[in-house]
């Protein structure tokens, strides 16, 4: 029993705008069928490039989704961001009346990875191709990893705590995480989450270093973790915001608990060092389960991070054997992303989105395009498997080094 | 160059720099009203302000991006393109 003055975090409301569907319910049946989206990328000045498959956003009107004095100031990171704000408040039934009532109890937290670079880009051509004089003003802002945050906060008229994380991938469990600190701190809610757009001639040569990327141009065999044929990673844009708040708030708004955000830890262990991954992994696994007081046996799923990388992924089922024991290798693993790509920072926050519905239809979702796993995992492959789902685990790791992992529970029990 | 800038191109101006649609009769009647008002931000209107200078080829004084309406903005984009002239 906890004490009455402790303050839970739950998750309310989820907003997706993913290469698989662009509202939550178009993201959940294309995620729980293990549809793969992933195709040639047809993002123009893209053709040239030796990375040829992606998880595109093709589904989305940034017109019809937001305000045109936002989109002019705005990358598409951000246009991302503020429609999947949208999709999360109003699933949370969270109007502009209701939170106008009291501003400063609801703030944002986002992660970002690589910022605004297609609105950076263009002002750039226009810095060198023109002169100075032709740069926008908001050149100042829109590239920038904090920009989500300031313009879903403006937008909305939130004036609670805002925050942005810059943690490499791993940063988008790592901004979950503070949101939940700043709502057991007292704050209502948080709209917390990321998306990321990587798509875009500068930003894509930006990752054409990373020795992790896959450059296989058959969609169907670019991104196949845990085999022997695996040859890195796909990219992806898009994301998901989720609202983050006060169990007991929720409970007096008579909105559901959808799941609690039970336990969170992270670790460093440097840049591409996938051998150390793996205790770095088990070592956030460990401080995860600990701080949700979950026992290892009590985990129904686990999300992994799922690199495609041979020495990475051996690490990470390493790590969750290590992490949990015996039990490691009976409970199911899925790695839904291998349908969409790995958007960076919001790679983990979709994961997390999967793994809330995951819990609440009692389905594992699969892990498309993998087949002949080569580790010592149950990986869910081929179909949904039913499964009855109290606890989830999320794993994210970052190409930089950072390890993070989120214990998720069920929210039944909570219900309004 | 002389020509002196009406509504209706602050109007364009505003849209293309700040994302802000208001039909030029609009701008005329609401000319007293806030820049902040109309949805045009400080960021905006230093957009509008260089898109000005670089259509023009003239610089605005500092006081072009501090102005407060479009009645003073216009007055005083107005004169300076006049004594440039």
């Amino acid at each position: 029993m906890s004490a009455p003055h402790e303050r839970r975090a739950a998750v309310t409301g989820i907003g997706v705008v993913a290469p698989n569907g662009t509202s939550t319910d178009t993201f959940w049946k294309a995620t729980q069928q293990g549809l793969s989206v992933l195709d040639r990328i047809t993002r123009e000045g893209c053709e040239h490039l030796p990375l040829k498959v992606a998880g595109e956003v093709r589904d989305f009107d940034p017109a019809a989704a937001v305000e045109e004095r936002y989109l002019v100031q705005t990358d598409r990171f951000t246009h991302y961001a503020m429609a999947a704000a949208d999709l999360a408040l109003d699933d949370a039934r969270l109007g502009q009346a209701d939170t106008s009532e009291a501003p400063f109890s609801i703030g944002v937290v986002t992660a970002a990875g690589s910022g605004g670079g297609e609105f950076g880009q263009r002002e750039l051509q226009q810095l060198w191709g023109k002169g100075s004089r032709f740069v926008g003003p908001y050149q100042s802002i829109a590239w920038f990893y904090a920009a989500s945050t300031g313009q879903i906060s403006i937008r909305r008229g939130f004036k609670g705590p805002c925050s942005v994380v810059a943690a490499d991938e791993a940063g988008g469990l790592d901004a979950l995480a503070h949101a939940a600190r700043a709502v057991e701190r007292g704050t209502d809610a948080i709209v917390a989450g990321s998306t990321e757009a990587p798509l875009a001639p500068y930003s894509m040569v930006c990752q054409l270093g990373y020795e992790e990327l896959s450059t296989v141009e058959d969609p169907t065999r670019a991104y196949r973790p845990f085999t022997d044929a695996a040859c890195g990673f796909v990219p992806a844009e898009g994301g998901a915001m989720l609202v983050v708040e006060a169990a007991e708030v929720a409970r007096e708004r008579g909105v559901d608990v959808r799941a609690l955000i039970a336990g969170h830890a992270a670790t460093f262990t440097g840049a591409s060092r996938w051998a150390e991954s793996r205790e770095g992994l088990a070592h956030a696994i460990r401080g995860a389960l600990d701080e949700a007081g979950c026992a290892p046996e009590e985990v129904d799923v686990v999300f992994a991070d799922a690199l495609g990388v041979p020495a990475a992924d051996r690490a990470e089922a390493l790590a969750i054997a290590d992490a949990l024991g015996g039990h490691g290798r009976r409970v199911p693993v899925t790695a839904p992303k291998t349908g969409t790509g790995r958007g960076y920072c919001a790679a983990p926050v979709l994961d997390t989105a999967a793994a809330v519905l995951a819990m609440e239809h009692g389905l594992i979702p699969p892990t498309p395009n993998v087949f002949d796993v080569c580790h010592d995992l149950d990986l869910v492959t081929g179909r949904a498997r039913a499964a009855e789902l109290r606890t989830a685990l999320v794993l994210s790791r970052g190409l930089m080094g950072s390890n993070s992992a989120l214990v998720l529970r069920h929210g039944a029990g909570e219900r309004a | 160059m002389s020509a002196q800038i009406t509504v209706e191109e602050l109007a364009g101006l505003m849209k293309k720099a700040a994302g802000v649609t208001v039909a030029p009769q609009d701008l005329e009647q609401r000319a007293d009203s806030g820049f902040d008002a109309l949805g045009v931000d400080s960021l905006g209107l230093l957009g509008i302000v260089g898109e000005l200078e670089n259509r023009h080829g003239t610089l605005m004084p500092p006081d072009a991006e501090r102005c407060k309406t479009p009645r003073q903005f216009l007055a005083l984009v107005n004169t300076t393109l006049m004594a440039g002239a």
